[in-house]
C-alpha cells in the first residue's frame, strides 16, 4: 500500500479506494498540449490568454486557477555528440558519423534539445494546502487525491502560500482557489482523467500509485541503461519532503531546469516549531495582559 | 474524368486510363459499377452505362489553375467548402484579387473566414489598394455543421476510415455538407422535372433517393456509405473490389471502398477496443482497400513466401492451406496465388502479376524507383533548387526543375535567384510550416479560445546570429518582405534555428508558421502573403517550404506605405511587374 496520508485510507474505512495518481514520463512528451486543452474542456475552465510570451512554444507559463495542466518547453544547448544525449538514436547516429566521417553537424558543433513536460497538481502525500485550509474546502478523497470543494472555499488564500509548488491560485473576479481535481467526477464514474486519456503518447499515465511507481522505476532503469545519465524520478520517494506525491514525474534533467523546486517540503513540517513560537508569544501576551489589568490598580 | 476528344467511348476511356495488368486491369469493372451506382436502372449496356452523362474535363482544374483563370475573369462562380485560400494558399493577395473577379462565391464554413470576408476585410482593403464598392462578387455564406453534429467518416492519411456518430443537432441554420449537397441536387431536379431536353437526363436519371430523417430532413449518411460500398444485383453487399463486374450486375460508388459495407455492416463504425484484438486491430474502423492495414503487405514475406524475419512476420504463405495468411491483416494479394506463380503470355489484369511481385497496383507488380511513366519529371528523382534559392545547384547542371509551373505576371513576381543581379536584396531563406495548436488556415482553431490562447500570435523563428546581424530583438517585432508582400511577426530568437555554412557563405533561415489571418479570436498577417506561385507539375502544389526574403526590425508600415515598401524592394532587386 502506498504511503498513507492523514485521512486516507483511514477515515474512509471500507469505502477507501486504491490511491490513484499520475506518472508523467516527460521523456515521451511531444508538447502537443492536448492535456491542457482536454483539461480545460472537461472542467470548463475559463480561457486565460496571455499573448505571445516568447518562452519557446509555451504561452501558458504556469499552473494557475485557470490552468490545471501546463506544458513547459525548455530549449537546451547540448553537445551534438553521442555523450550529449540529445535524442538517443539521433545522437548515437550523429556521434558515429562525427567520428567516422569527420562530419560536422553545425557550425559550433552544438546541438539543441527541446524538453517538454506536462506539470500538474502533485496530490502530495503530506499536502500542506489541505492542512492549512480553515474551512475544510480542501479534502482528501477516497482515492487519496486532494480536491477543493468550490462551494465551501471562502477564498482566504492560506493554501496558496502553503503549496510548495505554487499550484493553488485564486481566480480573478471569483476569489476562490481552483486546481486539478484529478478529475474526481470522472474517477467516481470509473473513467481515467481527461488529460491522461487525451495524451497521445502515454506520457501521462494514470493508475494506482503503487503500480505506477513500479512502472516508473522500470522506465528509469531503461533510460539510464540507454545512456540518459541525468534521467531521474521526481516526487516518487516517500522519504522526500512531502512524503512522495500521487502525481510524480520522470525528468531528463534537474527539476530546476523545468522550473520545479528541487526539494519541496510540506510547510506543515515546520508547524511544530511555529506552534512552539506561538505558544511562547501567547504566554508573553498573557503576562502583559495580567500586568495591564492588575497594574492599573 | 473523361476528356471530350480523347475519350469518345467508355471502352476508349478504359483503354487510355489504366495499365491492362495489375489491379488497374479491371478498370472497366470499376467504371461500370460506378456508373450503375450513379444512374441505376438508366445505365444499360446499350447506352454504355450512361458514360456520356459524365461531365467532361477540358483542362487543368486544380486549385491554382482555377484561381489564375478566375483572376483573368474566366470563372463565374466558386464553391469554397471548408476552404480558406486567402490564408491557406500561396500568394494570398493573388487569391483575394481573383475572388473579386467572380460573379458569385458560395462558402460553407463554421464562421466567417478570411475568404468569406475578403470583400470587406482584407489586407488589400486595409491598405487601400481595393475598395469594397469596386468588388462585384456576390457572396453567399452557408453555416456548416461540425463533425460532432453529423454522421460520417474521417479518413486519415493511413487510409483508415473511422465513422463518427452525430452527438447533437447543429445549431441554427448550420447544416452538414451532405444535407447541403443533397438538397441542392433535390431542388435542381425539381426545377428540371418534366424536361425533355436530353442534356437534363444526366441529372434527372441520377439515383437521388436517399432517405431523410430528423427535424431538418438530414439525408441518411449510412445510405450513402452503402452505395459507396457496393452491391450485387440481388442487393447483397460486395466484400471487395474483385467482386465488381463490367456487365452491369454490380453497383459500387468507389472501387477502393468496395466492401466497406460487407455483410450489411458499416465496417468503418466498428470500434472493438485494442484489449480485445491484436495490434493489427483490423476491427477498429476499416481501411481502404479491403480493410488492408499495410498496403502491399505480401512484401513482408520473401519471394518464397516466408517471413523475412520471424520476429517481424506479418503476412506469409501457408503452403499446407495453399493460402496467404498472417497476423490478421488482409493479405494485399490474390489469396491463393502461389509464391512461385508465373503468368502465361496471354494473362492480363491480376493474372499477369507474378507470385513474388507484391505491388499489385503496378502493371509488373514491382516497387518502382525508376518510374518510366506516370511522373511528368521522372523517371528518377533528382535534386533541383527551388524557384527562389540563394544557392546554385551543385548536384546537377539544371538549377530548377524544368517542368515546374511558373507564372510570370504582375501579381506573381519572382525574386532574382543566385548569381542574378538583385538576388542580395532578398538574402535569406524563408520557410513556412504548421504548429500543433492550429489547423491549416485557422478557421477551426483561431475561433476556439482554448487553442487560440496556446498560440496567440504570428511569430517568426530566427537564429541568434541573424538576430544580431539585423538588430532583431527576442519578443519584439519584425517585418518580413518579399516581392509579393510585407508582413509583420513577433520575433522568436532560438537555437533551434541554426545558421548554416553553405557554399562558403552563411545562410540564415526565417521560419514562419502560416496559420494567421484577419478573422477569429487571434489575428495576424499570413505567411502565404509572402510566397509566390511556383508549382510542381505532377500534383500542382506550390513551393510553400522555401522562397527568399528579407527581414528587418519593427512593425510593418500601414496603409499605402506598405505597398510602397514592397515597391521599393522590387525596384532595388530589379523585379519587373
Ligand atoms: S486530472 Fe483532470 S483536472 Fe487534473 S489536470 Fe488532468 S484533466 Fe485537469
Ligand atoms: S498530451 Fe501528452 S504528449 Fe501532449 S503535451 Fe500533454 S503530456 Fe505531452
Amino acid at each position: 500500500m502506498s504511503a498513507e496520508t492523514l485521512a486516507w485510507p483511514g477515515s474512509y474505512g471500507g469505502d477507501a479506494k486504491p490511491r490513484v495518481g499520475f506518472f508523467t514520463d516527460t521523456s515521451i512528451c511531444i508538447g502537443c498540449k492536448a492535456c491542457e486543452v482536454a483539461c480545460k474542456e472537461w472542467n470548463r475552465i475559463p480561457e486565460s490568454p496571455q499573448g505571445f510570451t516568447g518562452k519557446s512554444y509555451d504561452n501558458t507559463l504556469d499552473l494557475g486557477a485557470n490552468t490545471w495542466r501546463h506544458v513547459a518547453f525548455i530549449e537546451q544547448r547540448v553537445p551534438a555528440d553521442a555523450d550529449g544525449g540529445a535524442s538517443l538514436v539521433e545522437a548515437a547516429e550523429r556521434g558515429g558519423l562525427v567520428e567516422r566521417e569527420g562530419l560536422a553537424t553545425s557550425k559550433e558543433g552544438d546541438g539543441v534539445r527541446w524538453l517538454m513536460s506536462s506539470d500538474v497538481c502533485k496530490h502530495c502525500t503530506e499536502a500542506a494546502c489541505l492542512e492549512v485550509c480553515p474551512t475544510g474546502a480542501l479534502f482528501r478523497t477516497e482515492f487519496g487525491t486532494v480536491v477543493v470543494q468550490e462551494d465551501v472555499c471562502n477564498g482566504c488564500g492560506y493554501c496558496v502560500s502553503a503549496c510548495p509548488f505554487g499550484v493553488l491560485d485564486r481566480r480573478e473576479g471569483d476569489g476562490r482557489v481552483w486546481k486539478c481535481t484529478l478529475c474526481y467526477d470522472r474517477l467516481k464514474d470509473d473513467r481515467e482523467p481527461a488529460c491522461a486519456q487525451a495524451c497521445p503518447t502515454n506520457s501521462i499515465q494514470f493508475g494506482e500509485v503503487d503500480e505506477l511507481r513500479e512502472r516508473a522505476e522500470k522506465r528509469l532503469a531503461k533510460l539510464r541503461g540507454d545512456g540518459q545519465s541525468e534521467a531521474r524520478l521526481y516526487l516518487a520517494d516517500e522519504e522526500d519532503g512531502i512524503g512522495g506525491a500521487g502525481a510524480f514525474f520522470l525528468l531528463l534533467d534537474e527539476p530546476e531546469v523545468y522550473g520545479l523546486p528541487p526539494d519541496p517540503v510540506d510547510s506543515r513540517r515546520h508547524l511544530g516549531a511555529i506552534w512552539a513560537a506561538t505558544g511562547a508569544a501567547a504566554a508573553a501576551l498573557g503576562a502583559g495582559l495580567v500586568a495591564a489589568v492588575f497594574g492599573g490598580r | 474524368m473523361p476528356e471530350p476528344d480523347a475519350h469518345p467511348s467508355l471502352e476508349r476511356f478504359v483503354e487510355l486510363n489504366g495499365p491492362s495488368n495489375g489491379a488497374w486491369g479491371e478498370l472497366s469493372s470499376y467504371m461500370v459499377s460506378l456508373l450503375k451506382a450513379w444512374w441505376g436502372d438508366a445505365a444499360t449496356e446499350d447506352n454504355e452505362f450512361c458514360f456520356h452523362n459524365l461531365p467532361r474535363i477540358d483542362g487543368d482544374h486544380s486549385h491554382y489553375a482555377t484561381m489564375l483563370k478566375m483572376l483573368d475573369g474566366g470563372v463565374k462562380g466558386f464553391f469554397a467548402v471548408g476552404q480558406n485560400p486567402t490564408v491557406g494558399s500561396a500568394n494570398a493577395r493573388l487569391q483575394c484579387m481573383a475572388l473579386s473577379k467572380l460573379d458569385w462565391l458560395v462558402l460553407r464554413d463554421f464562421s466567417e473566414t478570411e475568404t468569406a470576408a475578403f470583400w470587406h476585410d482584407s489586407p488589400e482593403i486595409e491598405s487601400g489598394d481595393v475598395r469594397t464598392e469596386d468588388i462585384g462578387t456576390e457572396v453567399f455564406f452557408m453555416p456548416a455543421a461540425a463533425y460532432t453534429e453529423k454522421d460520417g467518416n474521417f479518413t486519415n492519411t493511413q487510409r483508415l476510415l473511422q465513422w463518427h456518430h452525430k452527438a447533437l443537432e447543429p445549431p441554427g441554420d448550420c447544416r452538414s455538407d451532405l444535407h447541403w449537397i443533397y438538397h441542392l441536387g433535390r431542388r435542381i431536379r425539381e426545377k428540371l422535372a418534366g424536361s425533355d431536353d436530353p442534356r437534363d437526363r444526366a441529372i434527372l436519371d441520377l439515383t437521388w433517393g436517399y432517405p431523410v430523417h430528423g427535424p431538418h430532413d438530414e439525408p441518411d449518411a449510412d445510405a450513402v456509405l452503402r452505395e459507396i460500398g457496393g452491391r450485387q444485383a440481388d442487393g447483397s453487399f460486395v466484400s471487395g473490389y474483385e467482386e465488381l463486374e463490367d456487365d452491369g450486375s454490380t453497383a459500387c460508388g468507389s472501387w477502393i471502398h468496395a466492401g466497406i459495407y460487407a455483410d450489411g455492416v458499416n465496417q468503418s463504425a466498428r470500434k472493438r477496443p485494442h484489449t480485445e484484438q491484436n495490434w493489427v486491430a483490423t476491427e477498429w474502423g476499416w481501411a481502404w482497400p479491403k480493410n488492408t492495414r499495410l498496403l502491399y503487405n505480401r512484401a513482408s514475406a520473401d519471394p518464397e513466401g516466408k517471413p523475412w524475419s520471424e520476429r517481424k512476420r506479418y503476412v506469409w504463405w501457408d503452403a499446407e492451406e495453399g493460402r496467404w495468411t498472417g497476423l490478421g491483416d488482409n493479405p494485399d494479394f490474390p489469396p491463393d496465388k502461389e509464391p512461385d506463380y508465373e503468368p502465361g503470355r496471354r494473362d492480363r489484369a491480376m493474372a499477369a502479376i507474378r507470385g513474388d511481385a507484391p505491388f499489385v497496383l503496378h502493371p509488373d507488380g514491382l516497387g518502382w524507383i525508376y518510374a518510366p511513366s506516370g511522373l511528368v519529371d521522372g523517371p528518377l528523382p533528382v535534386h533541383y533548387e527551388p524557384q527562389e534559392s540563394p544557392f546554385e545547384n551543385r548536384l546537377y547542371a539544371q538549377q530548377q526543375n524544368p517542368t515546374r509551373q511558373v507564372f510570370h505576371r504582375p501579381e506573381n513576381p519572382y525574386h532574382p535567384t543566385d548569381g542574378e543581379t538583385g538576388a542580395a536584396v532578398f538574402p535569406f531563406v524563408l520557410t513556412t510550416y504548421r504548429l500543433t495548436e492550429h489547423h491549416t488556415a485557422g478557421g477551426m482553431s483561431r475561433t476556439v479560445p482554448y487553442l487560440s490562447e496556446l498560440q496567440p500570435e504570428l511569430f517568426c523563428e530566427i537564429s541568434p546570429q541573424l538576430a544580431q546581424e539585423r538588430g532583431l530583438e527576442h519578443g519584439g517585432w519584425a517585418t518580413i518582405v518579399s516581392a509579393r508582400q510585407a508582413i509583420e511577426a513577433r520575433v522568436m530568437v532560438t537555437d533551434r534555428v541554426q545558421s548554416l555554412e553553405v557554399q562558403g557563405r552563411t545562410m540564415h533561415v526565417v521560419g514562419v508558421p502560416y496559420h494567421w489571418g484577419r478573422r477569429g479570436l487571434v489575428t495576424g498577417d499570413s505567411a502565404n502573403e509572402l510566397l509566390p506561385l511556383a508549382l510542381d507539375s505532377n500534383v500542382h502544389i506550390s513551393e510553400y517550404k522555401v522562397a527568399t526574403c528579407d527581414i528587418r526590425p519593427g512593425r510593418r508600415p500601414r496603409g499605402r506605405d506598405r505597398a510602397a515598401l514592397v515597391e521599393e524592394y522590387r525596384r532595388r532587386a530589379g523585379v519587373k511587374v
